[in-house]
């Protein structure tokens, strides 16, 4: 029995999901940022793009960011729910799922069915 | 580690290893016309040429897309993502009258899983043959076969990465570099992935890629209603299910129509039973329905036990194909349809970059005139050479030269400097210009671009 202390029951399953989720991609998205712009300077990019949107560095690297975060965020959360809405066939409890399906020869209780007869 | 993350892991099993037995029936040889269809397409294509071009050639290096005899420039990339958008829409079309018509007939999974179980089936017989050679041990007849089956399954997976590819390089460009071992090396690693890709998805995973990795299969319940065609058991008419021989009257032993034979397990793709009522693994391939008629043939009782229905027959209650939400996507589907086609039969074959120059500012010519400096870039994106003629539409007084001549061949990218000159009475700081870019030969070729024409400031 768990006794009721507010620790207890801070998050719900799907808070702490979501909550992975966001601090996982922030930090991938920043391990990516940091990547790209050591190989990148951002000064060359917004060069180009300068004349037309009027970015500057700040922004580029902002936006930049925030692309690539939304990435990493499209792609774990996915992610959980894939894994969170998956068959649960697999299971031993067969939880929500099925248990593996009794295959046994056509024929075993039908006379009238020859086994291998049946394409 | 812990002894409760043990525990944790312990609670999954692996799920056996699905041997689909072989099925012939209607829609079985539905299924068979698609996959030929489908993978004749996907083979074929490439090989056919359409106005002069790959009939469907996704030309990376050069930026353009050849699809039937339409070419496809960069600036052109919205149609493409509207017709992904329309490609998105009619699955959501489909699914919503016929549930998962698309995973039994067409998804590139099952089409080419069927050809690999095909050849599975050519050299190790069918499902009883091949558990009882995984279960055998090790001998001639096991290796020799085996072996076949690989050398069947890397050829054809091997083909079908060399076709991938021919999507992207011209077809016959690529079969001329095998064959002479020239092939590039970004064009070798794509064969190889792509042939990769199909051997692990058709060969090995097969229907783990629908019951664990396909997105589809866990969004589609949300394009899903109770009018929604699924495949279904009968419980009703089946249960309780029971052994019998052909002379026992069902009723007079307590049975239902279920003879508990196990066939429709047998068959199954996914390996489940769908006596077990609606499942999200069911890829709704309808091979358990062919198997079934025919249990029920031989016995001579009514087909159907199990079949397409929705969940309204199923509860005996009145079942539409034609409710709101069909509608509004029928609705979108066609007019996204219709709008997309009408706008890339109308769309201007010409595309006008005028930029100007950003080194100066205005240059001041002796005979107290005033020039600006643009470079323009036209492409032509007709099948046809056109010669091109640029008009100042807002200013009488502006002469214009060009330089080269502005002809340009069929799809051709031409760079031209532009001299645009005005008397110095003509205004004063930054003038508007609308600059017509039209050909002698088609009046729907035409286009405008505006931009600026600086003069002294004082
Ligand atoms: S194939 Fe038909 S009769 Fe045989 S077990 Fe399945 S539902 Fe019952
Ligand atoms: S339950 Fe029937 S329709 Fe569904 S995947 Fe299995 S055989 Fe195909």
């Amino acid at each position: 029995m768990t006794t009721e202390h507010p620790v207890n029951r801070r998050w719900s399953m799907r808070q702490r999901d979501w909550a992975v989720v966001f601090w996982m991609s922030f930090l991938a998205a920043s391990a990516g940022a940091f990547v790209l712009f050591g190989l990148v300077n951002p000064l060359d990019v917004v060069n180009v793009w300068a004349d037309e949107f009027s970015i500057g560095v700040r922004l580029a690297y902002g936006l930049t960011f925030a692309f690539l975060y939304l990435i990493c965020l499209l792609a774990s959360s996915l992610t959980m729910f894939m894994i969170r809405t998956g068959p649960s066939s697999g299971h031993v409890k067969g939880e929500g799922g099925h248990s593996i399906p009794d295959i046994q020869d056509p024929s075993q209780s039908n006379p009238d069915l020859d086994g291998e007869n049946w394409k | 580690m812990s002894q409760q993350q043990d525990a944790g892991d312990s609670l999954y099993r692996k799920d056996p290893k699905v041997y689909p037995r072989d099925v012939k029936g209607t829609f079985a040889s539905l299924r068979k016309f698609a996959v030929v269809a489908l993978l004749g397409l996907y083979y074929v294509l490439p090989w056919i040429n359409w106005s002069g071009h790959q009939s469907v050639l996704f030309d990376l290096p050069a930026r353009k897309f050849y699809i039937f005899g339409t070419t496809f420039w960069p600036q052109d990339f919205i149609y493409l993502t509207l017709m992904l958008i329309i490609a998105g829409l009619s699955l959501f079309f489909v699914t919503a009258v016929a549930g998962r018509l698309w995973c039994g007939y067409a998804c590139p999974q099952t089409v080419w899983t069927e050809v690999f179980l095909w050849i599975e089936r050519l050299v190790e017989g069918d499902r009883g043959k091949r558990i009882k050679l995984d279960a055998s041990a090790w001998n001639s007849n096991k290796i020799l076969r085996k072996t076949s089956k690989q050398i069947l399954w890397i050829s054809f997976a091997l083909w079908t990465g060399f076709t991938f590819v021919g999507f992207f390089t011209p077809v016959r460009d690529l079969s001329h570099s095998i064959f002479t071992l020239q092939l590039g090396s970004w064009e070798a690693f794509w064969l190889l992935f792509y042939s990769f890709a199909t051997y692990g998805n058709a060969g090995i995973l097969r229907e783990q890629v629908c019951k664990y990795m396909c997105p589809y299969a866990r969004f589609q319940s949300a394009m899903f209603d109770k009018d929604t065609l699924v495949i279904a058991y009968d419980e009703n008419r089946g249960e309780p299910r029971g052994g019998r021989s052909k002379s026992v009257v069902p009723t007079d032993k307590g049975l239902g129509d279920c003879i508990s034979c196990t066939l429709c397990v047998q068959v199954c793709p996914t390996g489940i039973d769908i006596r077990e009522g609606l499942q999200i693994e069911c890829i709704a391939c309808a091979a358990c329905i062919d198997v079934c008629d025919q249990v029920m043939d031989k016995m001579g009782y009514e087909k159907g036990l199990i079949s397409y229905t929705t969940e309204h027959k199923l509860g005996a209650k009145e079942s539409h194909v034609f409710r709101p939400r069909t509608f509004v996507y029928a609705f979108l589907l066609l007019s996204l349809t219709v709008g997309v086609f009408w706008s890339i039969n109308h769309r201007v074959l010409l595309r006008a970059d005028l930029l100007r120059d950003r080194n100066a500012l205005y240059r001041e010519l002796p005979d107290n005139r005033i020039e600006n400096v643009y470079t323009l870039k036209l492409i032509n994106m007709d099948f046809k050479p056109h010669q091109y003629r640029i008009e100042i539409l807002n200013n009488n007084d502006m002469v214009l030269l060009i330089s080269p001549e502005p002809d340009l061949e069929p799809e051709e990218v031409g760079n031209f400097i532009l001299r645009i000159q005005a008397p110095a009475s003509a205004g004063r700081g930054s003038v508007k210009l609308d600059v017509r870019f039209s050909t002698m030969e088609e009046p729907i070729i035409e286009r405008s671009v505006s931009t600026r024409f600086l003069m002294p400031f004082d």
